[in-house]
Formats: structure tokens, C-alpha cells, sequence
């Protein structure tokens, strides 16, 4: 556990040394939330949709924000495999499951920290959660555990191309998936049947539902159950996928 | 019945580096081919070969790294492959690829590494201080990270890491490559000392045949995943005989003629290149002979030089070709 934890400090302090990588990620989940907040707030009056748009749009800002933050663990792990301080922690006798959650967990705190970013600027322009602080608390948990699982996926990537370019490639494919889903709308206002099916079978839906639902309709245990389930169901794919591409890269070569 | 692993725990206790059939390959290409190994403790072990040969290959099965195809190696005692964690906590590693992280500090780096060895945090700050005075770098600026040290510093600081859990046993993987002559000789001091005053068994792998001869105790000439020679300095040398007789021509054409003009009073002989290498156990009187024969296959001779066999002639006979050629073009 200390190993895990030296090391999560080790990935913050140098994420925080190099800003400029941070501050791309951060500027498009603030883009996202003003552009689409101002451009199509008028969904908010169809009729039968409920509460604001800015609550119903937030959850997009904090997945994509997701997204760019795990990143972050793959690139960093690429970059200590590339300058060779990976088979220095290698030589240690920290578990290979250690080496690879540091970065994952220093990503999610800097998704966390992206969040309340994100909450703070929808709280200064109107948001009003339904379940007051500690919805938002709950929100950042799920950020949390998003991030992790996509961090996960990162890292996996990570280890199994050792290159930079195809980490960061292979992560922003996952981009389309916030798209595929309730991103815009509710379920029920969406008319292209094959959007409609790949809203359901988009884990980001269940997500978007959880966040949702704790923004605009208050403590209900169905999309908040839903959502848990989904995103450690991903986290732990995702999880696994990382620790045998771990034990393969550091044992074969 | 005995197996590998028998024969190797039977002996353990007073070898600290033992490989028995140790091979490591990549595909179709067996990079350590049946490496046989018995180090014992607190010796300076050198592991010469050209670029390729399979040393840092055998390195990284050693410490670890790589998990090894077949064969089995014990290192402090351990099995390599079945009790990894207890070989890492016994080993330093530099490898040929310095492995720093550019974005810490050399502090910050070197008390992260010891923590995660399990020292404690003030142990492992006082430990980094100690290293960092160690290998000459006490007095470069606290905050200074890592990505703005030269190619020099960044070599100190990587040997500093691999000490940073007083190892019983350090691996260097050509550990002066790419260095200059002062910061060269720097190191051979510092590998000296380790091995006089703390008793460390170290392995040091390198091409510059000068390195083996002035560091190791005993020495293993790798060639294309095979060991072909090992002893002591001495002992090889003396293998091949007392003294060595160069004879440098104008051609590589004109030493293969001088070589079928030369073999039956010089049995004992290499081309390599414009050169003929002949061994004998006293040269002096063979020299006349030697002229006269050229002088009759009408075959003129460059140059001629007597001299005590080096670890370069060792190599040479025993891989066919010359190291140090290759230590000139780097």
C-alpha cells in the first residue's frame, strides 16, 4: 500500500511539473460546458424534460474530462518505459500491481480535480443539484471510479505499444463514445433507432443516468445501482486487462 | 534423479552467481545460448563481448528483467525465476540505458527508490545525501531536476540508484560506455571500492578490453549467446602463449599468403584484417625465421610487433575477430 501511495505522489508531482500537458485536457471539458450549456439550452423546453439544461449537460463535460485525464496515465507510463525508469522501478521489490496503479490513481485525482473545476464553474453560472453537497460528492466519486476504469484501458494501451503516439491515439478513440449515447438528449427524444440502440448499449449512458439523476432528480437507487455496477464492471475489465499486460510486458520482454 | 535445480542448490552456499544452461531467446534467435555461470562471492567478474554478443541479454535474465527460455540461475542464493522479489532486494542494477526519471530531482529520486525498498522515510533521505556525496553529486543545486544533468551525471546518478539498497551483488552493464576518460576512470575507482570495502560481488559487462583487464578478477568472453573463453586475465592469456608476434601488411590478401608461408613454423596463429597474430611460448628466436620466409614467398612485411598477449588476442582467438577495432570506430 505505501508503494502505491509513493507512487501516486511521485505521477501528481510530476503532472503538476509539466502543466501544459493538463491544461488542453481541462480547456475542452470547459468548452464542452459553456458551448453546448449556451448553443442548446433550448432543448430544456421540449416538453416533458426535465430540470436545466446546464444539469442535464454537466455529466458530458466530466466524461470527456475523463477521457483526456486517463490519458494522462498511459502517456506517463509510455514516458517512463521510453526513458527506462520503468525497469528501474522494476528492479525494486514493488508489486507489478503497484507500479501500474500509480499512475492510474494519480489520474483519477486529476480528474477529480478537473471535476471540481467543472462544478464549481456550473455552480457560479446556476447549477442546482437535487441532492445538494453531497450529490456533488457522489458525482466526484463516479468521476473518480470513471477514470479510473479509463485509466485502466490507457495503461493497458500503454504497455502492450510502449509508444507515446499510439497511447494517446488508442485512448481518443474512446472520444466517440460520449457521443453515442444520451449526450445531447434524453432516451426518449432521440428518433434514429440505431442511435437509440447505442445509447443502451453504451456504458457512458449509465453514467450520464447516475450523474443525472443526482443533478436533477434527487437520491434515486436505480441509475445510482445501474451506474455502479457499470462503471466497476468497466473498471475491472479494463483493471485486469492492464495487470496481465503488466505481468506479460515485464516478464517476456 | 537430479535435476538442474539440485545441482545448482547443492553448491549455492559459497557462489554468489551461479547460471547453468541459461538461454534466453526472441523468436527464432537465441540471444544467451547455454550460459554456464559460477560466480563466487565478493569477486569482480568481467563480461566481454562485442555489441550483440547476448551480455546485457544475460544481465536482464540475472537481475530479473527477463524472464530466462530454459535453464536456471540463482543469484545471492535465489532462484531468479521463482523468488524474484528476494534477488531484487539483494541486487543493484545499472543498465547500458540510464533510466532516470527527468522531471524529479536526483533527491527525490533516490529517496523514492529506497522507499521502495522498504527503507523508511528519514533512513532513505540520509541514505540519498550519503549516495549522492558518494558518487560526487552532494554539491549540484537541490532543485536542479534531473532532465538538465549531462550524460556524465546522469551515469553517477543511475550507479547511485542501484546502491540505494546497499546491494550484496552489482551489475553493471557497461557502465563506462559513452563516458570520457576522467569520468571513465571515476568509475573503475568507485567499482574498486564497492568491491574492496564493502564487499560486493560485481558483475560488470563491457567492451573495452582495458576495463576487464583492470577491474576483474576473472573474466568470460561471450560470443553470439555462447561463452567461448573464462578464467582470470591471466590465465587466458597464458593459454595462448608467453608472447605474441603482430606482423602488419599492406593487404588483407598479402597476410593470407603470409599465413599459409608462416604455418608450419608459426601453428599457433589468427588473421585478422592486414595483421597475422602468431603465439609462441619465446618468440625471439623464431623472429629471423620468420623474415627470412616472408623474404622468400616474396611477401613484404609493414610492420612487425613483439608483445605480451592481451585480452584483445584472447578474444581473438577465441571468436576470430578483434575487439578493439570495434572500441576504435565507437
Amino acid at each position: 500500500m505505501t508503494d502505491v501511495v509513493l507512487l501516486v505522489i511521485r505521477s501528481l508531482r510530476n503532472s503538476l511539473r509539466t502543466p501544459a500537458a493538463l491544461i488542453p485536457n481541462v480547456a475542452i471539458s470547459i468548452f464542452f460546458l459553456f458551448v453546448f450549456n449556451y448553443g442548446l439550452a433550448s432543448v430544456a423546453d421540449l416538453p416533458g424534460f426535465k430540470g436545466s439544461y446546464l444539469a442535464f449537460i454537466i455529466p458530458v463535460s466530466i466524461v470527456s474530462a475523463s477521457v483526456g485525464g486517463a490519458g494522462s496515465a498511459g502517456q506517463a507510463l509510455v514516458r517512463d518505459i521510453e526513458s527506462g525508469y520503468f525497469t528501474k522501478l522494476l528492479l525494486t521489490p514493488s508489486p507489478r500491481l503497484a507500479l501500474i496503479w500509480g499512475p492510474m490513481i494519480a489520474g483519477a485525482i486529476l480528474l477529480v480535480g478537473q471535476v471540481v473545476l467543472i462544478l464549481a464553474l456550473g455552480l457560479a453560472i446556476g447549477l442546482d443539484s437535487a441532492t445538494g453537497a453531497a450529490g456533488l460528492l457522489v458525482v466526484l466519486m463516479y468521476a473518480f471510479l470513471w477514470g479510473m476504469a479509463f485509466a485502466g484501458y490507457a495503461v493497458f494501451v500503454a504497455l502492450k505499444t510502449k509508444n507515446g503516439a499510439a497511447a494517446e491515439a488508442a485512448t481518443f478513440a474512446f472520444f466517440p463514445l460520449i457521443f453515442l449515447s444520451t449526450t445531447f438528449v434524453p432516451k426518449e427524444y432521440i428518433a434514429a433507432t440505431w442511435l437509440k440502440w447505442a445509447a443502451t448499449v453504451n456504458p457512458t449512458t449509465y453514467i450520464y443516468d447516475a450523474m443525472r439523476s443526482l443533478l436533477i432528480d434527487g437520491w434515486r437507487a436505480t441509475p445510482l445501482l445501474i451506474g455502479l455496477g457499470v462503471v466497476l464492471a468497466f473498471g475491472t475489465l479494463t483493471g485486469l486487462l492492464a495487470l496481465r499486460q503488466a505481468r506479460r510486458s515485464t516478464q517476456l520482454g | 534423479m537430479r535435476t538442474e535445480g539440485d545441482i545448482v542448490s547443492e553448491s549455492v552456499e559459497d557462489r554468489s552467481i551461479l547460471a547453468e544452461g541459461l538461454v534466453r531467446s526472441f523468436g527464432d534467435l537465441r540471444a544467451v545460448d547455454g550460459v554456464d555461470l559460477a560466480i563466487e562471492s565478493g569477486r569482480i567478474f568481467g563480461f566481454l563481448g562485442p555489441n550483440g554478443s547476448g551480455k546485457s541479454t544475460t544481465v536482464k535474465t540475472l537481475t530479473t528483467i527477463l524472464a530466462p527460455t530454459s535453464g536456471v540461475a540463482r543469484v545471492a542464493g535465489f532462484d531468479v525465476t521463482k523468488e524474484q522479489s528476494e534477488v531484487r532486494s539483494r541486487i543493484g542494477v545499472a543498465l547500458q540505458e540510464v533510466g532516470l526519471d527527468d522531471l524529479m530531482t536526483a533527491r527525490e529520486l533516490l529517496t523514492l527508490q529506497a522507499r521502495l525498498f522498504g527503507v523508511d522515510s528519514i533512513k532513505a533521505r540520509r541514505a540519498a545525501e550519503h549516495l549522492l556525496e558518494t558518487v560526487g553529486l552532494g554539491r549540484v543545486e537541490t532543485k536542479k531536476r534531473v532532465g538538465a544533468y549531462s550524460g556524465g551525471m546522469r551515469r553517477r546518478l543511475d550507479l547511485a540508484l542501484a546502491l540505494v539498497n546497499g546491494p550484496q551483488i552489482l551489475f553493471l552493464d557497461e557502465p563506462t560506455t559513452g563516458l570520457d576518460p576522467v569520468s571513465r576512470k571515476d568509475i573503475w575507482n568507485e567499482v574498486r571500492r564497492l568491491n574492496r570495502e564493502e564487499g560486493m560481488t560485481i558483475f560488470l559487462t563491457t567492451q573495452y578490453l582495458e576495463e576487464a583487464d583492470q577491474l576483474a578478477d576473472e573474466v568470460a568472453i561471450i560470443d553470439r549467446g555462447k561463452i567461448v573463453a573464462q578464467g582470470t586475465p591471466r590465465e587466458l592469456k597464458k593459454e595462448i602463449g608467453e608472447e605474441v608476434v603482430t606482423l602488419t601488411f599492406a593487404s588483407a590478401r598479402a597476410a593470407g599468403r603470409a599465413a599459409d608461408a608462416l604455418r608450419s613454423m608459426a601453428p599457433e596463429q589468427r588473421v585478422a584484417g592486414n595483421e597475422v597474430i602468431c603465439y609462441f611460448t619465446s618468440a625471439a628466436d623464431k623472429l629471423p625465421g620468420i623474415v627470412r620466409a616472408l623474404d622468400e614467398a616474396g611477401i613484404a612485411l609493414e610492420a612487425l610487433k613483439l608483445m605480451e598477449p592481451s585480452l584483445d588476442d584472447v578474444f581473438l582467438r577465441a571468436t576470430g575477430q578483434r575487439l578493439e577495432v570495434q572500441e576504435e570506430q565507437e
